[in-house]
């Protein structure tokens, strides 16, 4: 079982939202996270190098055919650091006896 | 009443957390007319073998192999352009999923195509594959549909 851990850096909604769909992901292209979660290609930028910096996120740069790509993976220590951090939203909610039906 | 909007705030990134997820686990979804596709080529390729002249067998591999590879490569182009899916996904249960479905339409064509020949019916190979390609074109859907159900209940954040 994973332990809990209440992470500051993954919760603000949008690193949330972007190491949500990472952790779903072998790896996912830029422009895939950018349209997904709604951001500019600068504010996208600024939180993965956030991301970056933690080694929550692996950042790599290639190119298909002749077009740059960008995609992006979460580290192992990123995984683990997003597993705790749902147990510790998980326990908070079972704690206040909140039942979280599933959609 | 200090912790009510805590927990609020918890309940709803979970919720996000799985919105999220499953943005990721529906732009994998292979599409419909996929199945359909491999259904006619399965035809294709068994007309080819029921014909049984070189020429026809010259013909209908072909066509099946690049038929194959090239709806494949555009049912998962979006997967590779957008983000692929993470293999804890699709656990034990989906692997046996996509195994019995695979095992059932081989055998189920295989039988028909047997018990055909051996009624002395024309083209046995065509009419099973045509069964076997229905039976695909009717099934995969359902696979996915059987395979999104069980990627969706192994999300981060679902129910525990």
């Amino acid at each position: 079982m994973t332990a809990a851990r209440f992470d500051d850096l993954i919760h603000p909604p949008t690193r949330l939202a972007i190491v949500s769909l990472l952790a779903a992901s072998q790896w996912a292209d830029f422009k895939f996270i950018r349209d997904s979660v709604g951001l500019s290609d600068s504010a996208l930028s600024k939180q993965l190098a956030t991301l970056e910096q933690a080694r929550y996120v692996e950042i790599r740069k290639g190119f298909v055919g002749k077009r740059p790509r960008t995609s992006a993976r979460l580290t192992p220590a990123g995984r683990t650091a997003f597993e705790q951090h749902v147990a510790a939203l998980q326990d908070m909610v079972a704690r206040a006896g909140v039942k979280i039906a599933p959609q | 009443m200090d912790e009510e909007p805590y927990t609020g705030d918890a309940a709803r990134a979970l919720a996000e957390i799985r919105s999220r997820q499953q943005q990721v686990i529906d732009q994998a979804t292979v599409p419909g007319w996929y199945w359909w596709a491999v259904g006619a080529l399965m035809v294709v390729l068994a007309v080819g073998v029921d014909i049984r002249t070189p020429a026809a067998v010259g013909a209908a591999v072909p066509v099946f192999v690049v038929g194959l590879l090239s709806a494949t490569g555009v049912a998962v182009r979006g997967q590779f352009r957008q983000a692929r899916l993470h293999n804890a996904l699709l656990d034990g249960r989906g692997v046996a999923a996509i195994l019995g479905f695979v095992a059932l339409i081989v055998a189920g064509t295989l039988a028909i195509a047997f018990a055909l020949r051996a009624e002395g019916i024309h083209y046995p190979a065509t009419l099973a594959c045509l069964a076997g390609g229905i039976a695909m074109g009717l099934g995969g859907p359902v696979l996915m549909r059987t395979l999104r159900r069980i990627m969706l209940g192994n999300r981060a954040g679902s129910p525990r």
